[in-house]
């Protein structure tokens, strides 16, 4: 079967997702990657249809129609993203077709397929079974990005007059977060800090900690919406994805938007509720009450270091 | 609303407040905002409120955020020469209009938005407030299945859900176990009683709250409410009786010094030197000062030091009137806490052991105990935890 | 400018929530989060441009699901007019919801319908682009802050690590919104009763669609983590931790 991919760009810029995708679609078929703006296409391990349409629109579930069209993919996989979230509702309402959202798994079955979804803040997982062709709008991080790795293979240009699209939308330009700040997503080290960490007030700890792991201090969106911490510190969807050596969540609950942001290679959790989502990702998880257990990790710390 | 509208809605407030209108009778002689934990960083201190209510500057103050800087420790109020109730009226009407205009401090709001949803403030399942009696080891009675009992005991939402302050409720639990008292709780039927709601302007909550708390106490025969929880007990003791709830109501420092006699027979030697804080609503609002002292001097072995600012005088922990959702609010004008001041002048006297008897006090101190680098030096007690470790 | 927010009701996780085979069985429902965003978002819209804002709310037949009291406390913020859909029939697919709601929704004249971008039940669509496909206008989701320049909405959208996107659409246009430009308004509780007593909510029936091609095969939980939970006193944890941290080579 034909599988379609369409590759997450922000800035000119492959984003890691696409890979995952690719990767997982490879598992299901022959791939071809829908690539929207002159981004280096270069490590895409499948073909590719790039489109000079400079960056991704709402309104460019027009192209993947066009390219739906001229492919006939039985699988259709878009991020879980801000922006792709846009295009891949739209793009299956028009041509009516099964849409699953906050998917973590897909496989084939019979003339169809069955995804896993998961819903509800993280609580419950629903199995879905979609008719070919279907849309998946896949979480960030459920396959590895590996596979999707490697030389890319045919490359098809296309312009959107040959494709013949237009729309009312237009892009006027990128507000950049203020950059006088540290790039959370670079750091090794994130100590990160939720409202279970309770006041502002207690994001001193939070740092004190950070400072003695040599690491830096990140939240989850409501501690950025307080205002306890610039936005610049944020983790998750709609924020940075950290990806360094160490993600210590402390009073973080682990929402599903949360979650997403979280790829470094070890998350130790510390959170009061034993039913926490964020023990689901994590290599340690501890039942404490944060405020009691960071001080006291602290001076562990200091004396381990000597 | 314009200023007129903020006057009337104002007055209009102030007048179903008892005594209100003795705002008239401000002298400006300041000894509120000198009394005031936070009178040295608030724009307007209680005197300069009324002042500017005069002139009819009363957006100035709700655009200065005045009115959250108050912990609701009543100081201002016990001093005032012309008894004004600046603590009961004059600031929760203004923070009622803070509460209308709907902007008050984000921690605030959550909390009084959940106390709307859940019945606490702490986004908790109502469900869930009994939670705390499968966690000791004797059975806590339900009234729902017991109908009748002695002592109906109030965790509240801070005894039933923090979770320092289950400990607490635990405590005093066993020691009624222990005491052989006739008690039930209401269990999951309890909802918030309320007092932080009144304190912060949210009367229509408060008022709500009272009606269904005393909807479910005429559910079940009892002859006196018992409470460990310092503004739970005010409210119903002070706030209930206007609304037609007639029980007698005691705090447990009161229930402890009546149950004294067999108390002390069941006491061991204990070995260490404590200090007692004052808690605004036991003390300085309801007059208690004796009976917690009385008891914590029967446990033979203690040493018992008073602290400098004591009884009438006691500084507030800072956690009340909502204070504990201020923090974030308050630390915009303030960097040191009320809280901090006090565990130095506790450590100060040579105390090992700082006991309160307002549940909102043990995390407060706790915290501050982190702050000041206190932690190791002095430990924070309430004194159904003292009384318990001293029976077990 | 003619406004509408569409404001619906999800299970609320703070209480339990009953997973069955092929349902989900909630205790309680509490208004969608995103979409009280989306409320908020339109009232300062019309603080900005005038007009007015009618907040639709969405509920269906089958369920114990009300939204009498958001669409109350949307009210008491300054909504104009409240309107309950009451779909048909229950359905988890956004795309029946959007096909339903967008032949109500058709020929009301409204310049900006806001939606929430998600809800924590949307697993199949999402509800403000679908609806804009079924009423053919242009859609942008993960909206922060909205203005109008010379009758052109100017939005602004989240892309991800604190950058944001800015763009201008023509009216009518379609906005998912992630989060208002300011928090939401506190609505004391008098006041929202009051609300309750006052406002008129006009009730119109939604026919959904069926239309086929996905289905639940079944609800359950996620299986329990693999990890250990540690417990125990802040000391003993303590040092434990500091034994993980040496292992995965922080310390």
């Amino acid at each position: 079967m034909n599988v379609l991919v369409f590759a997450e760009v922000v800035e000119n810029e492959i984003q890691e997702i696409t890979y995952e995708l690719v990767g997982k679609a490879k598992q299901l078929g022959d791939v071809t990657t829908l690539v929207v703006g002159n981004a280096d296409v270069s490590n895409i391990n499948s073909d590719v249809i790039q489109v000079d349409a400079g960056e991704p629109l709402p309104w460019h579930y027009k192209i993947v129609e066009k390219v739906f069209e001229k492919l006939k993919p039985s699988a259709i996989l878009f991020g879980n993203t801000l922006t792709s979230i846009d295009i891949a509702a739209q793009f299956a309402a028009q041509l009516d077709l099964p849409m699953a959202t906050m998917v973590t798994d897909i496989s084939a079955k019979d003339d169809g397929f069955v995804a896993t979804s998961l819903v509800y803040g993280g609580k419950v997982l629903v199995d879905l079974a979609l008719k070919s062709p279907a849309v998946f709008v896949v979480n960030r991080g459920s396959f590895p990005a590996e596979e999707g790795k490697g030389s890319v293979g045919n490359v098809e240009k296309l312009s959107l007059e040959e494709l013949g699209v237009s729309d009312g939308i237009e892009f006027v330009g990128y507000i950049k977060p203020e950059v006088e700040d540290v790039d959370i997503s670079k750091m090794d080290i994130v100590v990160s800090v939720g409202r279970g960490i309770g006041d502002e007030a207690n994001i001193e700890l939070a740092e004190e900690l950070a400072e003695v792991l040599g690491g830096v201090v990140a939240g989850s969106r409501p501690v950025i919406d307080s205002g306890w911490l610039p936005k610049t510190r944020q983790v998750g969807r709609s924020g940075k994805t950290v990806t360094g050596k160490l993600y210590l969540a402390l009073g973080i609950s682990g929402a599903t938007e949360h979650v997403e942001g979280v790829k470094a290679k070890n998350v130790i959790a510390i959170n009061i509720d034993r039913n926490a989502p964020i023990f689901r990702i994590s290599r340690c998880g501890v039942v404490a009450d944060v405020l009691e257990l960071v001080p006291v990790l602290i001076e562990k710390i200091r004396e381990a270091k000597g | 609303m314009d200023v007129g509208e903020m006057l009337e809605t104002y007055f209009e407030r102030l007048s179903e407040v008892s005594e209100s209108e003795r705002y008239k009778q401000c002298l400006q002689c300041g000894t509120c905002g000198g009394s005031c934990p936070y009178g040295i960083a608030s724009p307007f201190t209680p005197r300069r409120m009324i002042l500017a209510l005069r002139a009819k500057l009363i957006d100035e103050i709700l655009e200065s955020g005045a009115q959250w800087l108050c912990t609701a420790c009543y100081t201002c109020s016990y001093r005032c020469p012309s008894q004004i109730p600046l603590t009961d009226a004059i600031i929760p009407a203004l923070r009622e209009l803070s509460l209308l205009e709907g902007n008050p401090p984000e921690e605030l709001a959550a909390a009084l938005m959940n106390t709307a949803r859940y019945g606490n403030p702490f986004r908790e399942s109502p469900r869930k407030r009994d939670s705390w009696t499968k966690e000791v080891e004797f059975e806590v009675p339900l009234m729902s299945k017991k109908k009748e009992a002695d002592v109906l005991f109030i965790p509240e939402c801070f005894g039933a859900y923090h979770r320092r302050c289950r400990e607490i409720t635990k405590a005093f639990a066993e020691v009624m176990y222990l005491l052989g008292v006739d008690f039930a709780i209401l269990g999951n039927e309890e909802r918030c009683i309320g007092d932080l709601t009144r304190l912060c302007g949210e009367f229509g909550l408060f008022e709500d709250l009272m009606e269904k708390n005393i909807k479910t106490f005429e559910k079940y025969s009892f002859n006196r409410i018992v409470t460990h929880d310092a503004h739970a007990f005010n409210a119903l003791k002070r706030e209930y009786p206007k609304m037609g709830f007639e029980k007698e109501v005691l705090h447990h420092t009161q229930f402890l010094f009546e149950n004294l006699d067999k108390l002390k027979d069941m006491f061991n030697e204990l070995d260490y030197t404590v200090t007692y804080h004052d808690s605004c609503y036991v003390g300085r609002r309801n007059g208690i000062f004796e009976e917690p002292r009385e008891v914590i001097k029967a446990i033979p072995g203690l040493r018992f030091v008073e602290m400098k600012r004591i009884r009438e005088n006691a500084l507030c922990c800072g956690g009340g009137g909502g204070g504990v959702w201020l923090d974030s609010f308050i630390r915009n004008f303030l960097k040191e806490r009320p809280a901090e001041d006090r565990v130095r002048e506790a450590a100060s006297v040579g105390a090992d052991v700082l006991v309160t008897a307002c549940i909102l006090d043990v995390p407060m101190f706790e915290d501050a105990l982190k702050v000041t680098g206190l932690e190791g030096q002095l430990v924070v007690k309430d004194i159904s935890e003292l009384v318990l470790e001293a029976i077990r | 400018m003619k406004i509408c927010a569409v404001l619906r009701v999800v299970p609320d996780l703070v209480e339990e929530i009953e997973i069955e085979e092929t349902e989900i069985v909630p205790f309680a429902y509490i208004a969608n989060e995103r979409d009280e965003h989306a409320v908020e978002e339109a009232l300062i819209l019309k603080e900005k441009a005038g007009g007015s804002v009618d907040v639709l709310g969405v509920v269906d037949e089958d369920t114990a699901s009300d939204v009498d009291e958001p669409l109350a406390m949307a009210y008491a913020k300054g909504a104009d007019n409240l309107i309950k859909a009451i779909l048909s029939r229950k359905t988890f697919r956004r795309y029946e919801v959007a096909k339903g709601l967008a032949e109500f929704l058709k020929d009301k004249g409204y310049d900006v319908i806001f939606t929430g971008i998600q809800a924590i039940d949307a697993f199949a669509g999402t509800l403000g682009g679908m609806l804009a496909r079924c009423m053919n206008l242009p859609y942008i989701g993960g909206v922060v802050e909205v203005d109008v320049q010379n009758g052109t909405l100017v939005v602004k959208k989240e892309l991800g690590g604190g950058l944001l996107g800015e763009y201008r659409v023509s009216t009518p246009a379609i906005l998912g919104v992630v989060s208002a430009e300011r928090p939401l308004k506190f609505v004391p509780f008098a006041k929202l009763k009051k609300a309750m007593k006052e406002a008129n909510i006009d009730e119109v029936d939604i026919e959904v669609p069926e239309i086929e091609g996905i289905d639940v095969l079944r609800y359950y939980e996620p299986p329990k983590p693999e990890i250990t939970l540690l417990e125990g006193d802040p000391e003993e944890l303590a040092e434990k931790l500091v034994e993980v941290l040496k292992e995965v080579s922080v310390l």
